[in-house]
């Protein structure tokens, strides 16, 4: 085996993270921001529903989730491709930190300038997309980027129901090469490649949407 | 006929009785004043006055219809009512320009472009328009003010609500602001401000009204009520400073 294969099946590998990570970081943030906004915004009668998937999901490990998922649900009849069952618990899973998130992010909004968009004529939901939106979601970018890394992180779960990412990749080449410890330095790196990219981004993101002259509590350690 | 009438007005929070029968009459070209204590229902006043607070009894005419009809268009009536609040509350995540276009966007529906126009014209109106593109957080208080005052009257309300809007400054900036209510008083705007800041007060109106224990209890001059009033309490209410 050249080292041109061993690169391009890490390259595979990567692949496989990125897709996983991807899919799983996009469903919890849209269905945490769902949840979030519903809370919000009134369905007072789903919020016990809300919050109690928010306290259940945050108590169960990943994998247990996983193979649940996996594994239990053919034998109620239901079928789930691996990516689909990473998207319904390490997602879901996320979502449910995410919501928390969000929640928090929603309630420092300043409640005076609700009062002030509601004082002058504008509707719960104009309130809610002009004013406490667009705040929270600058609010929440480094809960989100902790979430993002954890994501990140719990990818390599992905291989024990047949997705061949990254770590997967490096065991098989490192039977196969006998140059195990290479290899997973190799797969360190590019883990760790791939979370500074990231953080590049976002801090662009973060950049050009600053609120000018707005200094906020620090609220994640990155 | 008045502008706003306000018969009997009575609001409790749960069974604590916070307007007891409040009466007031604001006439179009009024800056008319509400002193009261803290806690004696200043803020409750204005806000059952828009409808942010749902009164318990008593009735309310605005412009001839009467506002706690079940059917009244509360949105309506709010953009008709401008309201200027103590901690300014600007949207902090936007520009002082689009904090005035806001609700003439979303509520007026004016292009983007007529939009700015009217804000910038009230921003100059105000002394603001040279700040048009900062962000809340990069002015001072009296700034913030007179944004507030710029996006309330971008509506073309009938009358404009000021709630204690110099308690957050210094004298400096409470001067700043009391001269633009003068100004705006001269062209003819409609101003209700509470407050319990005397040195307000008195660089705005001659006259103010007192409110105490859920009632309208006198409307006189400072001099006449820190001085002549035959209640104790509201001569020393009115005569806690004398330099204003
Ligand atoms: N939503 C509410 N629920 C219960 N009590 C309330 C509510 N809002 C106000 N109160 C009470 O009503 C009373 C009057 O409050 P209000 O804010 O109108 O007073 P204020 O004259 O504006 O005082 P300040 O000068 O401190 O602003 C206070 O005792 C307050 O605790
Ligand atoms: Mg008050």
């Amino acid at each position: 085996m050249s080292f041109l294969d061993i690169v391009i099946q890490l390259g595979r590998g990567l692949g496989y993270t990125l897709l996983v990570t991807l899919c799983c970081s996009v469903t919890g943030v849209l269905a945490g921001l769902v949840i979030a906004c519903i809370r919000r915004i009134g369905f007072y009668w789903l919020r016990p529903l809300l919050d109690a998937y928010a306290y259940i999901f945050r108590g169960i490990p990943v994998l247990v989730l996983l193979f649940i998922v996996y594994f239990g649900f053919p034998s109620i009849g239901l079928k789930v491709t691996p990516l689909l069952a990473m998207v319904l618990s390490l997602g879901l899973i996320s979502a449910a930190y995410l919501s928390e998130v969000f929640r928090g992010a929603l309630n420092s909004v300043d409640a005076d300038e609700i009062l002030a968009a509601e004082a002058i004529g504008l509707s719960r939901l104009q309130v809610f997309n002009c004013i406490e939106l667009p705040q929270m979601l600058r609010f929440s970018l480094p809960g989100m980027i902790n979430e993002f890394t954890t994501v990140l992180k719990y990818s390599p779960f992905a291989y024990t129901v047949g997705i061949p990412e990254i770590t997967k990749q490096a065991m098989t080449l490192s039977a196969v090469t006998l140059h195990g410890v290479e290899i997973y330095f190799a797969v360190g790196v590019l883990y760790f490649l791939t979370f500074r990219i990231l953080l590049f981004a976002v801090q662009f993101i973060e950049k050009r949407y600053r609120i000018p002259g707005l200094v906020l509590k620090q609220r994640s350690s990155i | 006929m008045a502008l706003i009438e306000v018969r009997d007005l009575v609001k409790k929070f749960g069974d604590q009785v916070i307007l007891n029968g409040v009466n007031l009459d604001i006439y179009e070209g009024d800056l008319k004043v509400v002193m009261g204590s803290s806690g004696s229902g200043k803020s409750t006043l204005l806000r059952c006055l828009n409808r942010l607070e749902e009164p318990t009894g008593g009735k309310i005419v605005f412009r001839g219809e009467n506002i706690m009809a079940a059917d009244v268009d509360v949105r309506a009536l709010r953009q008709s009512i401008g309201f200027v609040f103590q901690q300014f509350a600007l949207y902090r995540h936007l520009s002082v320009l689009e904090n005035v276009t806001l609700a003439l966007r979303k509520l007026k529906k004016l292009p983007a472009a007529e939009a700015k126009d009217k804000a910038l014209a009230e921003l100059e109106r105000l002394n603001m328009a040279s700040h048009a593109g900062k962000y809340p957080s990069q002015l001072s208080g009296g700034q913030k003010q007179r944004v507030a005052i710029a996006r309330a009257l971008a509506m073309d309300p009938a009358v404009v609500f000021f709630d204690e809007p110099t308690s957050a400054l210094d004298p400096l900036m409470t001067r700043e602001v009391a001269d633009m209510m003068n100004r705006l008083h001269d062209e003819g705007v409609t101003m209700l401000c509470v407050t319990h800041d005397l040195k307000l007060a008195g660089q705005i109106s001659d006259k103010v009204v007192f409110l105490d224990k859920g009632v309208v209890r006198a409307e006189a001059s400072i001099e006449t009520l820190s001085q002549d009033h035959a209640d104790e309490r509201i001569r020393a209410f009115f005569g806690r400073e004398a330099d204003y």
